[in-house]
């Protein structure tokens, strides 16, 4: 899948009630927290991604066996001693996954942070002005998104070298016309609102209008925005590896891992593949199922 | 043993010729050896099938190719191999992909013998001088190029130019331009700078873009683009991203080929290969590896080419300037490879240890005069404290994303560590790898000067060492990676080119071996093995190690 | 409708401009030297030079970005450095391929995951909705080369049942030729077909919630009518938008499907033109991709505006 990939409960945002004061706000958001907490797809993607961020944070510490030193024999299938069994050089599948975790979750969501941000940030300015500076960046994204991704991955990488640094920013920039887009379409939405107009009669500043009455109320669409590109960034992270242009080895990130190790499948060894592929989907539909749920709660 | 025939042998060669001779009657070398070496020096195919008949009482065969002839006549082969690189001209070529094709149409001064050595080709016999220096060619008569013009020496004069002036790795400084000698048209009389035991490898399969092409071939003219040769087989369609497609050349000198034409599928990646070979969509692969090729190493359908080659990796380090630049450094980053581990681990045990010089253990000429480095974290610390990096070093160490490179390379950053190296990894893509790393545009000469201090490279087959030692290792070569100089290693890479027979070269080696192992300008771990194969549909398939299947007594079964 | 197509391809016009500049930056940012790239590391400077001098690396950047635009145009960007032939004669027949790969994919998922993600729509929170949404969330997760090579192995090579390789003969008939195409076709599927079931069901659900469709159903027209006549038309105008920003995706990023299928499509030979600093090529591909783009994002929204014509006046951004 492409990292142009647009979450369809965003395509046409819901519009969210209007609120009249500052405490109403404090309120209705505690009220949909209590009902988010009793949504069984909430608790199972917060439990999945609790797991991971325990995983993330305790490293080589809680892992079976060192994840990157500890070479044992080569390509053992599945066992009680290796319950992932072996990877080609002989280290302990599980202990890479449990251990990749950090990686992932360290790149993943400042990449998609990052993009979340300035897409937001161009988004808003689009939606709000509108006008020429709308139609002008409008082409300058669609310039960009019709270069193929890979093109401007290997363009920045072939510049600047391979790093983790620039393998997060590689993605932050492949994102951030795809959220502006998103963001731009929520703000249009919200503009036409009659709050929006009324502080514009009141003679408020354009910053003013941008950043205090409009990003709350499409606070909503940027967080289902974020989690969804967290799941994407895993995923182009994992392709910009198999190019050869991705975070280096021997590091147990679970793309790398899959770029590195996919081959073997067809000699039948599929466990040191299968297992981070199995991590990744887990990562992505825990992060689609909070995010879902933020979404139902935000349009109840 | 058969004296009185040995001897009418012994009367009948010269001075260096009986050395060689008598070797092999002492049983100081094999006969695979003596085959080889009687090859390279022009011994006459009888006259060695005479020798190896006294010394064994049996009648031998001479050396050349041969079919069973057992196969069904006809049918066209599917054969997969590497998309090639860049356009098949055959100067510039530089991949396994394009050296495949050419060697098709094409044909070398010396083919590829039966048992991988060398064997007559465009050229019926060679001999030399004394001196090592003036080969002459008998060229075979009544060879045709694909356009019917006659085959001659003048071909072989141009071929010669044009590979000297594009600066041919094997013949850059061995030979100059308007070297050879055309007043017959039936011999080639090629004069060197030097003495050259092994002059003729460097016009020999061997030596992948010396393919004798016609007079009218000019620099960048291309296979495709004018289609041509001498050889058993005429290009008929090129398409770059895709395949070939050969047709039988009927009026090969060699006669008529049992296949009638063959299809060659271009591949970007060895795995696809051995999925289609097991898929069974093609007829034979040019080559594959042990890690992820089980499934064609235990497949009793296939028959596996198995060579033991020189193909190796170096990783180079430094030596004019940098962390690396104190030859103790070099040697104690040596130490910590745990050769054996690597060997089975990334080969599946086919592969043999190598001890940091580029002499393969299984070569004729291979001295084991030097001790085997071995891991030793221990004696690698002690030798980095020594080179004042008592609390170790810490470096970036370069690689491509190849084949299984990016694994040699977390072999060595975990090896190292116990010894104090604390090793990056920068694993990238072929083109920026080679473009940034190894082989910078700048400075033009030489143009591949490494740019990074440390870094791992890869280095097909060459059954002599000539390349290695005069690209890698000689002052200023052009790839020399790591920036060695070394007066002591260019007068011993000068004494073993001028060594005048088999036992002089060894010494040579010997030489060379010591003092590449002390001053570690690359770490070699290994040479593997190059595998090839095919399925047991097909029978008399030969390959080279360097792309080159030759299929002209191929037939199916 | 026709005053909104023509402000639709003027801008498209307008973007095409944009990507052409965009192109020209990049190729400018790459270091840069054709004629040593032509002429191999050993050439003399001279011949070096001479090149260059004739490939017009040394004229001033704005005459050469002159010339791209007007080779944009004519779409005749000369020689590829690399294959040494018109840029058009190694561009089109691996556009035909990349385009009969596409074809074959959306053939097979865009009806199946349509149809799933009405039928989770229609049956929101049952197993079979729960089924639809994560199986096609965790098979959209993983890369296509993994899932490809999956399938290859399991398919092709243990069972035999498909070609293993996506390019069939040069002499076989259409139908050969999609045989061999439907082992990566397949592994496309698993990666799309969540992704499209998902955003349909969306889409779907909003329609059967919308008010024109509680009218249908009270003004008493029978199920069937309702959904084909009411539901449809509004709930896959999401789906449409979706898939045909994903066919320039589609042509352009397949590097690791098409290598593992041995099937040289648009997306290797991009890669390897900018590996190769085969400019000429790379301009040509990448600007080709771009028009295939922009044309299926007009196309969509030409289908968007059909089916809603409230979209003609925002829709020009689908």
């Amino acid at each position: 899948m492409s990292v142009e990939s647009v979450d369809p409960e965003i395509l046409g945002p819901a519009p969210g009630p209007v609120y009249d004061s500052a405490a109403e706000r404090r309120l209705a958001r505690r009220e949909r927290l209590r009902l988010l907490v009793r949504r069984p797809g909430f608790i199972v993607g917060f439990l999945i991604l609790l797991f991971w961020l325990v995983c993330a944070i305790g490293g080589d510490k809680i892992t079976p066996s060192d994840p990157i030193n500890d070479f044992s024999v080569s390509s053992q299938s599945p066992s009680a001693e290796h319950l992932f069994g072996t990877d080609q050089l002989g280290r302990d599948v599980l202990s890479r996954v449990m251990a990749g975790a950090r990686d992932v979750l360290i790149a993943a969501p400042i990449a998609a942070g990052v993009s979340v941000a300035l897409g937001s940030l161009i988004g808003i300015v689009m939606g709000y002005y509108r006008g020429l500076i709308d139609e002008v960046i409008s082409r300058f994204i669609e310039a960009m998104l019709s270069i193929p991704v890979v093109l401007i991955a290997l363009l920045i990488i072939s510049v600047l070298g391979a790093s983790r640094t620039i393998v997060i920013g590689t993605v932050a920039v492949l994102f951030t016309p795809i959220v502006a887009r998103t963001v731009r379409a929520a703000t249009l939405a919200e503009g036409q609102l009659d709050y929006v107009t009324a502080a514009r009669l009141r003679g408020e500043s354009g910053l003013f209008v941008m950043t205090r009455e409009i990003l709350p109320n499409i606070s909503g669409t940027i967080l289902v925005e974020f989690t969804v590109r967290v799941g994407y960034a895993v995923f182009t992270i994992s392709t910009l590896s198999f190019l050869g242009a991705g975070i280096q080895p021997p590091s147990p990130d679970w793309g790398l891992t899959i770029s590195d190790t996919y081959r073997l499948i067809q000699a039948g060894q599929w466990w040191p593949t299968l297992f981070p592929a199995l991590a990744i989907a887990s990562l992505v539909i825990a992060t689609n199922l909070v995010a879902d749920s933020i979404d139902s709660v935000r349009g109840a | 043993m058969d004296w009185k025939r040995l001897d009418r042998a012994r009367r009948s060669v010269g001075p260096h010729e009986l050395e060689l001779v008598e070797s092999f009657a002492q049983g100081r070398i094999s006969r695979r050896d003596f085959l080889r070496r009687g090859t390279v020096i022009g011994l006459s195919a009888p006259l060695m099938a005479a020798v190896l008949a006294a010394c064994s009482n049996e009648e031998s065969q001479a050396p050349g190719p041969s079919g069973s002839g057992t196969g069904q006549q006809g049918g066209t082969i599917k054969i997969a191999t590497q998309t090639p690189a860049a356009t098949l001209d055959p100067i510039a070529m530089q991949d396994l992909g394009a050296y495949g094709l050419l060697a098709q149409s094409f044909e070398f001064l010396a083919t590829l013998g039966d048992n991988g050595e060398i064997a007559p080709g465009l050229a019926e016999s060679w001999t030399s001088n004394d001196t090592r220096d003036v080969w002459t060619f008998q060229l075979r008569q009544g060879v045709k190029w694909h356009d019917g013009t006659d085959f001659t020496s003048e071909d072989v004069a141009a071929t010669m130019d044009r590979l000297v002036e594009a600066g041919n790795s094997g013949l850059k400084g061995v030979i100059e331009k308007g070297s050879v000698d055309t007043s017959d048209p039936n011999v080639a009389v090629i004069t060197l700078t030097g003495p050259n035991l092994n002059f003729p490898y460097l016009v020999s399969v061997f030596n992948a873009q010396t393919p004798i092409t016609p007079v009218a071939y000019e620099t960048g003219t291309t296979l495709d683009g004018s289609p041509n040769g001498t050889g058993p087989w005429k290009l008929t369609s090129y398409d770059a991203a895709t395949k070939a497609t050969f047709e039988r050349n009927p009026d090969w000198w060699g006669g008529q080929t049992p296949l009638d034409g063959q299809e060659v599928q271009f591949f970007d990646d060895l795995g696809t290969m051995v999925t289609a070979m097991q898929g069974n969509s093609i007829d034979a692969i040019v080559q594959f590896q042990a890690i992820g090729g089980e499934g064609l190493l235990n497949n009793p359908d296939f028959v596996v080419l198995d060579i033991q080659a020189a193909t190796h990796r170096q990783i180079w380090m430094r030596c004019d300037t940098g962390q690396f630049a104190d030859k103790r450094v070099r040697q104690a980053l040596a130490l910590t490879f745990d050769r054996d581990a690597m060997v089975q681990t990334l080969f599946a045990g086919k592969a043999e240890v190598a001890n940091d010089h580029i002499i393969p253990p299984f070569a004729p000429f291979f001295s084991d005069t030097v001790p085997q480095r071995t891991k030793d974290d221990e004696a690698a610390r002690q030798l980095l404290a020594d080179a004042g990096f008592p609390n170790g070093l810490k470096a970036v160490l370069h690689a491509a994303k190849l084949q299984e490179i990016p694994d040699l390379a977390q072999l060595i950053q975990a090896g190292a560590k116990a010894a104090g190296f604390d090793l990056e990894l920068q694993i990238e893509g072929l083109d920026t790898f080679y473009g940034a790393q190894w082989c910078p545009a700048e400075p033009a000469d030489p143009p591949c000067s490494g740019a990074a201090e440390l870094g791992i490279v890869d280095y097909g087959h060459r059954p002599t060492p000539d390349v290695f030692l005069n690209s890698a290792f000689a002052t200023n070569g052009v790839w020399n990676s790591s920036q060695y100089s070394s007066s002591e290693f260019d007068a011993a890479f000068k004494t073993f080119q001028e060594s005048q027979d088999a036992e002089d070269q060894k010494t040579a080696c010997g030489e060379l071996e010591r003092i590449l192992n002390e001053d570690v300008p690359v770490g070699v771990p290994y040479f593997y093995h190059y595998l090839s194969g095919h399925s047991n549909g097909v029978q008399d398939i030969r390959v080279s190690a360097l792309g080159q299947m030759f299929i002209e007594k191929a037939s199916f079964v | 409708m026709t005053r909104y197509l023509a402000r639709r391809v003027a801008l498209s016009l307008v973007t095409l401009f944009l990507l052409a500049t965009l192109v020209f930056v990049i190729v400018n940012v790459l270091p840069s030297d054709p004629g040593r790239r032509i002429a191999g590391p050993f050439a003399p400077q001279e011949t070096v030079d001479a090149l260059n001098e004739r490939l017009g690396a040394n004229d001033p950047l704005l005459q050469q970005y002159g010339r791209l635009l007007k080779n944009t145009v004519t779409f005749d960007f000369g020689d590829s450095f690399k294959y040494g032939k018109p840029v058009k004669s190694v561009l089109f027949p691996a556009l035909a391929r990349s385009a009969k790969l596409v074809f074959l994919a959306l053939l097979l998922t865009v009806p199946i995951s349509i149809l799933a993600g009405i039928v989770a729509a229609r049956r929101r929170n049952t197993l079979a909705d729960r089924l639809i949404v994560t199986v096609g969330l965790a098979s959209s997760s993983i890369p296509e080369f993994v899932s490809g090579v999956t399938l290859q192995f399991l398919l092709g090579v243990q069972l035999g049942w498909l070609p293993v390789l996506a390019l069939a003969p040069s002499d076989a008939g259409i139908g050969t030729q999609f045989k061999h195409l439907l082992l990566p076709a397949l592994a496309l599927v698993a990666v799309y077909f969540g992704y499209i079931a998902r955003i349909t069901r969306a889409g779907a659900i909003q329609a059967l919630d919308a008010d024109y469709t509680r009218t249908a159903v009270m003004k008493g027209l029978d199920n069937r009518r309702v959904l084909t006549r009411h539901v449809m038309r509004n709930a896959l105008q999401p789906t449409v938008a979706v898939v045909g920003t994903q066919i320039g995706y589609l042509f352009s990023g397949l590097i690791g499907l098409e290598l593992i299928f041995a099937y040289p499509g648009l997306g290797s030979l991009i890669v390897g033109a900018a590996g190769d600093k085969d400019y000429p090529l790379l301009e040509a591909g990448v600007l080709l991709v771009g028009i295939i783009y922009m044309i299926c994002t007009l196309l969509a929204d030409l289908l968007i505006a059909w089916m809603n014509p409230r979209a003609r006046l925002v829709g020009e951004f689908a």
